[in-house]
């Protein structure tokens, strides 16, 4: 026989992202409700029924109503689907109220696992569950995972934290076992809390999350497509791209000389996916005050492009060259001024912060002369 | 470049002529010429010739056209690093601009040309030679009129100071930045103002302060919302804890095992309160059986009692009756006692009252005969008093004739050592004259004759010496010191102190004090005496007379007899009765005693009697009584039996007693543990159902959606707040940078232009400054003698000068630059009075010595003391 299922995990459905600004804000809060379809239609393109959700389906214990009755609205409408909802850290059992909301509109196809006992999903087929029954339950609940099934029967772990070797997606200690499939006789451990996706034995995965929320992970987010055969047999896992937005955080280092323009372009995708492409572009190295003037305004020129774009020059120095100050100007205060600042950016008795300012400062001028006629 | 010729063809003034002036030398050129004649025609030709394009159809260039039309044309012969040039230019029509060298050869035309021209004057239109252009009118001295003409002129002068202005920036330009520098620091300026005031803090409504704003309010309402958030997480808590607080209150199990503890404890205390019944019964027996036997036994008590009661009233009834009877004998053998002793004390007492009259009788004579012989002696002494009273008397009024006293002595005795001092002054200093007669006449004083003999004279004298004249004996010495003066006043004092004395001189007045003293001395003696004699005065002692006597006359009635027979008489008399007395009161004390012992016996007997009565009503039939007793005596045997048969069923139930209490306090708590249950459950499903609203309240609100939003965005927000803080910190030290190096570029550029026009200065003020405007890049204020003067407060004149002065000051150090261009004025110093106009000329010739200054004025008188060089002006028709 084979059985095959969706494995993902943290979505974060109602995650804020305050620190964006509202209009992606509110694309990036849909783009996590979206989803759950696109989650829905990779289980179906992978002829798989059930969809196994490992944890932080939502960010917080208690989300707002519209929230969780858009969750349950979308999981209703896959009606051809079932939905196994494992509580993470992030909505542990301690949400006790958003689970008693949830369970009072699940819909049929919504199975929310609270308890840690072993379910039979079909015949031969049993989910071994281990809800988190607090943010930081402080024992690894992964043990529920040994309860015994019918001999011969599949065994699916559900889990939801990091394992020994490996912090978890908030930095905190491991608890579970990396070795918890052999040890509970799992014919495959589905896990959630990092984000990214990653293979830890032969039969554990973490999912990763279907819509990435941050820089932190580079793989393309989506789900596992996982079928097992029969006991025993080893599991195979598929990935199943799910995610609308990318989070892209490349590293632009650069030297005088360097075609500015050219090597920015080789960093940015393709014009058509920007939109949908979260940026933040990290300059190192040094330029000149000319070149690092066109850079800025090419960053300034390309950030509209993106749903949301930032660049952090704060490693990017400015290196004065002869012909630099000269297009500031060649005698008079504009020079004197130009050339005090360039004193004090490069005045080692002076704290960093201060060199940082002056050459901000004399960056300006530089700018700003280019700027009026002469 | 110094100019050596100009030309001007159908310019202006000079329409359809020539005119030109030649040889222009280097120094001082003076053309001064009247009104009209054309000098401003001249100025301008020459100021449009370098700054007017060729091409240029402006008002301006057409203002150069004279009333009939046609081109006008300018022309001026240049000397430039010892080389000849020649500038023409033709405006309006065929206009050509062209600049030939001294063989007469077109080195440059039209726009060449004028590049030649502007290279020439270094800076463009606008620069330096702008300067060197004075007209009348500069630093306010435009005219007042409201003439079309007057504000053309002013139209001109404004335009004329703002091209110096222009030209004076263009130079500074150079060093400061100038308008680049300008510009930028307006952006600068703009930037800063568009986030930060000008203390370098958010300005409100700017995009810093709206980023601040907008952290503080999220910070606010994030920690609002995170104690929201907190309290839902501990209602939560509670609501967990509230849960399976009712779970375990709900167990049916532990309800059942309590209510089986209930009913089970409910039985025990049952029968224990069965079993407390029993024994309060047997109790109640045993109390009674014991009641019972103790009444027979009080009975029996009483019963022989009041047999031995009645028993013992007889026999106090008989023994009553006994005293009686020998109290009363007793009672009338004291009786005849007492009557005895009372007669007999009578008799006593009638003795000594006898003896007491008879004694009493002889102290009274005795006493008188005393009193008579004391009233003899008091009247001797009160003889003596008296005589000594008169005495005392007369020497009082003695001595109140005497009102002298030592002290008064004295100062007579002072007084008149004084005078006496004086007096031999003054007799020391007489002139003693003896006259001697031999006839009849006589020497006269005062018109009376001195006898022969001495005379002494103490002051001026004029004796009349009949027959001869008169002589004046003058005493000199000591005349007129105030010596008889002062002599005569110590002499009244004598006199006064004397009188208060009361004598006639010293002596009498020390005989008065002696006489005065012994009287004082007999005065004491005889008050002593007196007082001797008559101690509390004379009354006193005739009051005691009186009383002696009249005590003698009262006793004085009988012989006195002897008085100790008399007291020994009576002392026996008085023994006599006391013994009496005595043994009287024996009597009536005894007799009184047996009255009340009487009494008492009798009362005792009235008593028995009346007890043996009453007991015997009591005990009524004496055989009835000791049947009763016998009856009693049986039953009490009966009693006791009862008695411990009730108390051995009580020790056997309480033996065997449960302990109730504990069977009552087992059913409490039970009773207690299954109502707290019901009230705890009722208790806890209300507070869940409150915990409950609450919650669902506050989770419809997503507070924790919220709060995770509110956190990115306070984040996102002091990002943004820390970005325009740095961006202003950046902006701010821009511009303090270019603030500090225009600062410095300007003290560079006018350090220069003062260490020249300062000497220039000093010859028309003497030790003042000028100061110079940072922005408008004139002088502003002239400073004397340590006060600032504004220029607009200064006299026109002044402000001439000094708008003359820069402009020199100016020109020197273009000229010390290798750049020395012409000084030309036109009808400068108008307003210059004769002593500032010479010391202005010595200004200009200083100037002069490396410079080329070329003077146009009409005040042909006024600077005839310029000196300089005069130029002429050729004019010809054409």
């Amino acid at each position: 026989m084979a059985y095959s299922f969706l494995h993902s995990a943290d979505l974060h459905l109602g995650k804020a992202f305050g620190n964006f600004p509202e209009t992606i804000r509110g694309r990036l809060r849909e783009a996590r409700h979206g989803a759950l379809q696109r989650l829905a239609a990779a289980a179906r393109q992978a002829g798989a029924r059930d969809v196994l959700l490992a944890g932080d389906t939502f960010d917080a214990e208690t989300p707002s109503p519209e929230t969780l009755r858009h969750a349950l609205r979308a999981m209703a409408a896959a009606s051809d689907l079932r939905w196994f909802v494992l509580p993470g850290n992030h909505d542990s059992l301690a949400a006790s109220e958003l689970w008693r909301r949830f369970l009072q509109d699940a819909p049929a196809n919504l199975v929310v696992l609270t308890r840690p006992e072993p379910i039979e999903m079909e015949s031969a087929v049993w989910l071994l569950p281990a809800p988190c029954t607090q943010r930081r339950p402080g024992r690894d609940l992964s043990e529920a995972m040994s309860a015994p099934t019918p001999p011969g029967a599949l065994r699916i772990g559900l889990g939801h934290g990091a394992i020994m070797d490996f912090s978890g997606e908030e930095g905190g200690l491991g608890i579970i076992p990396p070795d918890r499939a052999r040890l509970s006789g799992l014919d495959y451990l589905a896990l959630g809390d990092w984000h990214g996706r990653m293979q830890v034995g032969p039969a554990t995965w973490y999912s990763g999350t279907p819509e990435a929320d941050g820089f932190k992970h580079d793989l393309a987010a989506g789900a596992l497509a996982v079928t097992l055969g029969a006991a025993g047999t080893p599991a195979k896992a598929e990935v199943r791209p799910t995610g609308q937005f990318q989070w892209l955080r490349p590293a632009l280092d650069v030297l005088p000389g360097d075609a500015v323009a050219e090597r920015l372009a080789q960093c940015l995708p393709p014009e058509a996916e920007r939109r949908d492409v979260l940026m933040r572009l990290d300059v190192s190295g040094r330029l000149a005050l000319a070149e690092r003037a066109a850079l800025e305004a090419a960053l300034a020129a390309v950030a509209p492009d993106f749903g949301w774009f930032e660049a952090d020059l704060s490693r990017l120095a400015s290196e004065v060259q002869d012909g630099d100050l000269d297009m500031i100007d060649r005698r008079g205060a504009l020079r004197e001024a130009a050339e005090s600042l360039l004193a004090q950016s490069r005045d080692p008795a002076r704290p960093g912060a201060e060199r940082e300012l002056a050459e901000a400062a004399l960056a300006r001028l530089y700018a700003l002369v280019q700027e009026v006629p002469a | 470049m110094k100019i050596r010729a100009i030309e001007l063809v159908n310019l202006r003034r000079f329409g359809g002529q020539r005119a030109r002036i030649d040889g222009i030398g280097d120094g001082i050129s003076v053309l001064a010429q009247p009104n009209e004649f054309g000098k401003s025609t001249f100025f301008d030709g020459l100021h449009a010739l370098f700054f007017q394009h060729h091409r240029s159809k402006t008002a301006q260039t057409r203002a150069l056209q004279p009333h009939a039309g046609g081109a006008p044309e300018a022309a001026v012969e240049l000397e430039i690093e010892g080389r000849r040039f020649r500038l023409e230019k033709r405006w309006l029509s065929r206009q050509s601009a062209r600049v030939l060298d001294d063989a007469g050869r077109v080195i440059a035309q039209e726009d060449e040309a004028e590049a030649w021209i502007e290279r020439l004057t270094g800076q463009g239109l606008a620069g330096p030679s702008g300067l060197l252009w004075v007209r009348q009118g500069l630093f306010g001295l435009e005219p007042e009129g409201s003439s079309a003409a007057d504000k053309a002129e002013r139209e001109r002068a404004f335009s004329t100071r703002r091209d110096l202005v222009a030209s004076v920036a263009g130079e500074i330009d150079a060093m400061t930045g100038g308008r680049r520098m300008d510009l930028v620091l307006t952006r600068v300026a703009e930037a800063l103002a568009r986030l930060a005031t000008g203390t370098l803090k958010p300005r409100a409504g700017g995009e810093w302060a709206r980023a601040v704003d907008e952290a503080a309010g999220l910070e606010a309402a994030r920690v609002g919302l995170e104690d929201k958030a907190r309290r839902l997480t501990e209602a939560l808590a509670q609501r967990a804890g509230l849960m399976r607080n009712l779970q375990a209150l709900s167990d049916p199990e532990a309800q059942a095992r309590e209510a089986a503890g209930l009913s089970a404890a409910q039985e025990a205390l049952q029968a224990a309160e069965r079993h407390a019944e029993q024994m309060r019964r047997a109790a109640s027996d045993l109390r009674l059986a014991q009641l019972t036997a103790e009444q027979s036994a009080a009975e029996i008590r009483a019963l022989q009692d009041l047999r031995t009661r009645l028993r013992r009233a007889a026999e106090a009834e008989a023994r009553t009756a006994a005293e009686l009877d020998k109290v009363d004998a007793l009672t009338a053998e004291a009786a005849g006692q007492e009557r005895a002793a009372a007669a007999r004390h009578d008799a006593a007492a009638g003795a000594s009252s006898a003896a007491q009259q008879a004694l009493d009788h002889a102290r009274r004579a005795h006493l008188a005969t005393a009193a008579q012989a004391r009233a003899i002696g008091l009247a001797s002494q009160l003889a003596r008093a008296e005589a000594q009273r008169n005495l005392l008397e007369e020497q009082v009024a003695a001595r109140a004739v005497f009102r002298i006293t030592p002290a008064a002595l004295a100062r007579a005795e002072e007084a008149q050592a004084v005078f006496d001092r004086l007096t031999a002054q003054e007799e020391s200093r007489h002139v003693a004259i003896r006259l001697d007669y031999a006839g009849e006449a006589r020497v006269r004083l005062d018109g009376q004759p001195l006898e022969a003999g001495s005379l002494r004279v103490q002051r001026v004298t004029r004796l009349d010496l009949p027959g001869i004249g008169g002589m004046t004996i003058d005493p000199g010495l000591g005349a007129g010191d105030g010596l008889a003066e002062t002599r005569a006043r110590a002499g009244d004092a004598l006199q006064a102190a004397l009188g208060a004395c009361e004598a006639p001189d010293l002596a009498a007045a020390r005989r008065a004090l002696s006489e005065a003293q012994r009287l004082d001395a007999a005065i004491e003696a005889t008050r002593a005496m007196l007082a001797e004699l008559a101690e509390g005065g004379l009354d006193a002692l005739r009051a005691r007379l009186a009383a002696a006597r009249a005590e003698a006359g009262d006793t004085a009635d009988g012989p006195a007899g002897d008085l100790a027979a008399l007291e020994a008489a009576l002392a026996q008399a008085r023994a006599e009765e006391q013994a009496a007395l005595a043994v009287r009161r024996e009597a009536e004390a005894r007799h009184g005693q047996l009255r009340e012992a009487r009494a008492g016996a009798l009362a005792a007997h009235r008593a028995a009697e009346t007890a043996q009565r009453e007991i015997a009503a009591e005990a009524g039939d004496l055989v009835d009584l000791a049947a009763r007793l016998q009856i009693l005596s049986e039953a009490q045997g009966q009693q006791a039996e009862a008695c411990a048969a009730a108390a051995a069923l009580l020790e056997r139930l309480r033996a065997e007693a449960p302990d109730l209490d504990t069977a009552r306090a087992a059913v409490a708590r039970l009773r207690a543990v299954c109502e707290g249950r019901q009230r705890d459950r009722a208790s806890c499903e209300t507070t869940l159902a409150g915990v409950n609203g609450v919650i669902g309240a506050w989770a419809d609100e997503g507070i924790e959606e919220a709060l995770d939003e509110l956190r990115g965005r306070e984040a996102a927000a002091k990002a943004r707040a820390a970005r325009y803080e740095r961006e202003v910190k950046s902006l701010a030290l821009l511009r303090e940078a270019l603030e500090a190096a225009r600062r410095a570029a300007r003290d560079t550029y006018f350090g220069p232009v003062l260490r020249e026009l300062n000497p220039l200065l000093s010859i028309l003020h003497p030790g003042a400054q000028l100061q110079i405007d940072d922005s408008s890049l004139l002088p502003v204020a002239l400073l004397r003698e340590g006060q600032a003067e504004g220029l607009d407060i200064l006299s026109g004149g002044t402000r001439e000068q000094l708008a003359v002065l820069t402009r020199l000051a100016f020109a020197r150090l273009f000229a010390r630059a290798g750049r020395a261009v012409p000084v030309i004025l036109d009808d400068a110093l108008v307003h210059s009075d004769d002593d500032r106009i010479e010391a202005m000329f010595t200004a200009l010739h200083r100037v002069a010595l490396d410079q080329q200054i070329i003077v146009l004025t009409c005040r042909q008188r006024a600077f005839a003391s310029l000196g300089g060089a005069r130029m002429d002006v050729t004019v010809s028709a054409l």
